[in-house]
């Protein structure tokens, strides 16, 4: 050990990781930021380009959809019921066919999982296992119930004669939102094999870290319904 | 920026060790946040009610969407307290630099088949 | 270990280690071996593997590259049909860009960047052996698109919408899609591995400006990944949902805009080309020094040209698409930023001829190499100025002057400053010199049959030969250049060839002489991978390098003595680690990733021929997490290294590698 600074306590928390090799250097952490933390901001920022691309491809599907239906091209016309396309051409946009109340349920059901997960970071890190317990639950079944909403408003939209094969809304519209509900599906397991940690007692206040890295995961995926919640249901 | 200045900021900032819980919000201070949320979705719900057209509609809700989207990066995935640690105004501007460029990369996608220019 | 303060125990008294995670392996304690190679997690084996894959991948993109000549050698042949000309260039440029360039630039920084930074490993030693593995495994399925049907065929950009089903029905197209999205996930979690050990694993001292221009060049490489790679997934994505599950992203007839899938293809793409170029721009900016006998010249403008090139190869996309209908506002705009990105481009190419101007040059092979990348670098980097115009694009495109244009930066640049990188650090990995006048032959064939090669592709170009085709007409005057660059090409692959060659020659010379060790710092040379043995030991560093300067291991052994004058007090030899890892704690190899890789292209066949075959590949695919999660990261009992100062519970709980690995 030389005597240039290095936050040895802090490479403590994390060492218990893959990176122990280094531990009688110090050295893990130039920044002073864990390893697997930087890494997993690393892999969101990669998911920002991820979404970003979705997002836009979806705009411009919609956009080029909405145009052939005003237009009136039958191919297109021809993929969803005559009253479905009649209102997407009388307002020009695809939104009178979502259920706006039912969505914003859903959003504020997701925004409430994300501060059940901030808090249960803060109870693990506190040594409150109880609440650790509590609040993963509640995450959990929040972020189950927003998919249950999500499979839901999928079968209407679906009874309704919106297909992935249909057309170009169809394909953006399921994909877009689809990847997301993936994302939230992952963030479920996880959360589960926290739970399965935290009732086993192998949840303690040493691995803080690891909640919280899962709760970058899940305020990411939330962030990104922010997103779409405005760009894809609220602006026409 | 060395690397004893570093280590002091981590020391001082770092939550991990159960002696030092001050650099991250408060039980309470999360629960505001989370009002703050959700009262901005509802005037965005709101506000998409309202009939207005054109830009008059359409930049009020990127503004608040916006917000959101910060208030839950900053509060919630405490980037504003990750930056800090990091302590270099390098990686400050890095990552900023990163979004406003993904955002200008796609943003110049979709101007360029809107508009044709 | 001893300075620790807080013990490292596991927080709820789990069980030190699980011997057999899923009860199926048990820990590989192989040293050497076939098995010691595919459980390895040593990043200097992992890159190693890493050129391996791509020099096996070279020969394939290779010998599609001499069927193409040979069609082109005279007019009217019929050597291939128009069908498998298509599929040859499609697979020749997507295996030489994706499975060829992109691993040797993941080799070298593999092997090297741990070594430049003081580093044991990378930060996530499993984690980079995954991502060899399913990059080699994407590899390989992409190639056995050959005997399932044939390649692709819809050229290395795969337009929309000639990549849909209705004109490519065959199932090349899928197979291009899901081989490089499952190469894609192995670039990815490379990129975010690599990125944090360049940013939290420097040794004591070394800053960011203190860290060798090689991994600087890394770091905005890797960088340019991270960001690149999400871009072409969704494209390769939409695609695949076009082509098997009936989606419309490019479905013309259901209105959609095929410029999309260029618009996607190229942000991911013109990033692509630079974090092609910029290994070989790090490995040369150390190769010259190092032979001029003087430090590279304006250190922080090599490193901040290198951002600047990494930031301004998102904004000049566009340029791929002039021909394709742009309004003249975006013509204009993306026409002036690609003019714009030649500056940093210049500032490096001038800093190197300053670095080389006064200096006492060794010319040895890799130094031959670096130069050869700079000329050659700077006719391909001119011929593309010459085509960031937009009015003078309008004629070139499509022709085969873009093909001169990138095979010139990407051929006599980047391939030539890998080799000349292989000379440089060859006795590093493998513990022997390559022959010198060998490798000087080898630098004038290649030099004669690349410029035979592409130099009269200029000027078919310009005579308006239109690249793709799969024959000429005797009369259009394009027969003299066409031979000549195919009597090139062969000649080329010769060259290549012979860096084999010297391989095996130079072993068998080595093994006669009784296998002498060219010691730690043959070349004299600057930063302190040079400070360890040759071949670098498992363990890479006895104790941590202290760094205090930019070249640091050089200012260790040339100090000014009192009258200000730079001497040599000490050899490389004299100061360098003896290589002793007593007390050092190595990670241990692990099965999981490899089986974890093996997993992914099953589920990628599944999705081309039969949605079933997902099923047993994602029990794989889960299986492997779970075996790779209850497996330690870590075994105390990991043979041939000292534990000594080892606490308890240094075997970490393999939870924590969910949060990267359930999300990939």
């Amino acid at each position: 050990m030389t005597d240039i600074g290095i936050p040895v306590e802090e490479s403590a928390a994390f060492v218990a990781h893959e990176q122990e090799l280094v531990h009688e250097t110090g050295h893990a952490s130039s920044l002073g930021l864990s390893n697997t933390k930087l890494a997993f901001w690393l892999f969101l920022g990669s998911e920002c380009l991820l979404f970003g691309a979705l997002i836009s491809t979806y705009l411009l599907s919609v956009g080029n959809f909405v145009g052939q239906v005003v237009a009136g091209n039958p191919r297109v016309l021809a993929t969803m019921p005559a009253e479905i396309m009649n209102e997407i051409a009388e307002k020009g946009s695809v939104n009178s066919f979502f259920d706006i109340p039912f969505t914003s349920a859903s959003s504020f059901i997701l925004l409430m999982s994300s501060l059940t997960m901030v808090l249960a970071h803060k109870a693990v890190s506190e040594g409150n296992y109880r609440g650790t317990k509590i609040w993963l639950s509640a995450t959990a079944l929040l972020g189950a119930t927003f998919i249950s909403g999500q499979v839901y408003e999928f079968t209407v939209f679906y009874r309704e004669g919106l297909h992935y094969d249909g057309n170009l809304f169809g394909s953006a519209f399921y994909t877009l939102t689809g990847f997301h509900g993936a994302h939230v599906t992952i963030g479920i397991l996880m959360l589960v094999a926290l739970l399965i940690m935290a009732f086993k007692g192998k949840l303690q206040a040493d691995r803080a870290e690891t909640v919280e890295i899962i709760g970058l995961y899940w305020h990411f995926v939330d962030v990104v319904w922010v997103l779409i919640f405005t760009v894809v249901y609220l602006i026409p | 920026m060395t690397h004893t200045d570093m280590a002091h900021t981590a020391h001082d900032t770092d939550t991990h060790h159960g002696h030092d819980h001050a650099a991250h919000p408060t039980e309470k201070q999360y629960w505001m946040v989370f009002v703050i949320l959700v009262l901005f979705t509802a005037v965005e719900v709101a506000w998409s009610f309202m009939g207005f057209e054109g830009a008059v509609l359409v930049v009020p809700l990127l503004v608040m969407m916006t917000i959101k989207f910060f208030l839950v990066a900053g509060a919630f995935m405490h980037l504003y307290f990750d930056l800090k640690i990091l302590n270099g105004r390098l990686f400050t501007w890095a990552f900023f630099g990163a979004i406003l460029l993904a955002g200008a990369v796609y943003a110049a996608v979709i101007a360029s088949f809107r508009f044709n220019i | 270990m001893a300075i620790i303060d807080k013990p490292l125990a596991l927080p709820a008294g789990e069980p030190r280690r699980a011997a057999r995670p899923l009860g199926v392996f048990t820990r590989p304690k192989e040293q050497t071996g076939i098995s010691a190679w595919l459980t390895t997690v040593d990043h200097k084996k992992i890159g190693i593997m890493y050129g391996s894959a791509a020099l096996f991948f070279l020969l394939i993109g290779g010998v599609a590259a001499l069927l193409i000549r040979i069609q082109l050698a005279t007019p009217n042949n019929t050597f291939l049909s128009g069908d498998a000309y298509n599929r040859m260039y499609t697979m020749h440029g997507t295996v030489m860009v994706f499975l060829v360039v992109m691993p040797i630039g993941a080799a070298f920084a593999n092997f090297l960047m741990p070594l430049q930074v003081g580093a044991r490993d990378v930060a996530f030693p499993r984690i980079n052996a995954f991502s060899f593995w399913v990059f080699f495994f994407g590899g390989l399925m992409l190639n056995t698109s050959w005997f399932l049907g044939g390649g692709a065929d819809g050229g290395w950009f795969n337009y929309a919408p000639n990549n849909g089903v209705a004109f490519s029905p065959s199932h090349g197209i899928d197979f291009w899609n899901a081989g490089l999205l499952i190469a894609g996930i192995g670039s990815l979690t490379g990129s975010i591995n690599l990125i944090t050990t360049v940013l939290n694993m420097r040794a004591p001292g070394m800053t960011l400006m203190k860290m060798p221009v090689f991994t600087w060049m890394t770091l905005v490489t890797q960088f340019l990944l991270l960001f690149a790679i999400p871009v072409i997934t969704v494209a390769q994505l939409l695609l695949t949902f076009d082509r098997r599950f009936g989606a419309n992203f490019f479905n013309v007839q259901q209105g959609a805009d095929p410029l999309l899938w260029q618009h996607l293809f190229w942000v991911f793409g013109h990033p692509e080309v630079y974090l092609m170029i910029l290994p070989a721009f790090g490995i040369v900016s150390e190769i010259i020094p190092t032979f001029s006998r003087k430090p590279i010249f304006g250190y922080p403008f090599m490193v901040f040209s290198g951002i600047a090139i990494g930031f301004m190869g998102w904004g000049v996309w566009a340029h791929h698409m002039f021909v394709s209908g742009l309004g003249p506002l975006s013509v204009t705009a993306f026409s002036v930023a690609t003019m714009f990105i030649a500056v940093p481009t210049g500032v490096k190419i001038l800093n190197w001829m300053a670095t080389l101007w006064g200096g006492k040059l060794i010319l040895n092979t890799a130094m031959l190499f670096s130069i050869g990348l700079i000329t050659q670098f700077t006719v391909g980097g001119l011929s593309g100025v010459s085509h960031a115009l937009a009015p003078s694009d309008t004629q070139q495109t499509d022709t085969y002057y873009i093909v001169a244009h990138f095979h010139y930066v990407l051929f006599g640049g980047a391939f030539f400053g890998f080799v000349g990188g292989v000379y440089h650090w060859f006795p590093k990995a493998f513990g022997y010199i390559l022959n010198d006048t060998f490798g000087k032959v080898q630098f004038w064939t290649m030099v004669l049959g690349f410029n035979l090669t592409f130099g009269p592709m200029h000027i078919l170009g310009l005579q308006g030969m239109p690249r793709r085709m799969q024959t000429y007409d005797d009369a259009m005057g394009f027969n003299f250049w066409n031979l000549a660059a195919s009597i090139g090409a062969f000649i080329l692959g010769f060259g290549v060839l012979m860096l084999l060659a010297n391989v095996a020659y130079s072993y068998s010379k080595w093994k006669k002489a009784g296998r002498p060790n060219p010691g730690p710092d043959p070349w004299d040379a600057r930063t302190i991978e040079w400070s360890i043995p040759s071949p670098a030991p498992s363990h890479n560093f006895d104790t941590d390098p202290v760094v205090t300067s930019l070249d640091d291991f050089w200012h260790r052994k040339y100090q000014e003595d009192e009258n200000g004058v730079v001497r040599r007090v000490h050899t490389g030899a004299e100061i360098a680690q003896p290589g002793n890892g007593e007390g050092v704690h190595l990670p241990a190899p692990s099965y999981w990733p490899i089986v974890l890789a093996f997993g992914i292209p099953i589920i990628g066949y599944g999705i081309i021929f039969n949605l079933w075959l997902c099923i047993p590949g994602a029990l794989v695919v889960i299986g492997a997490l779970f075996g790779w999660a209850l497996e330690p990261a870590d075994d105390l009992d990991a043979p041939g290294h000292d534990h000594g100062h080892d606490g308890p519970g240094h075997d970490g709980s393999g939870d924590h590698h969910e949060p990267e690995l359930e999300t990939v």
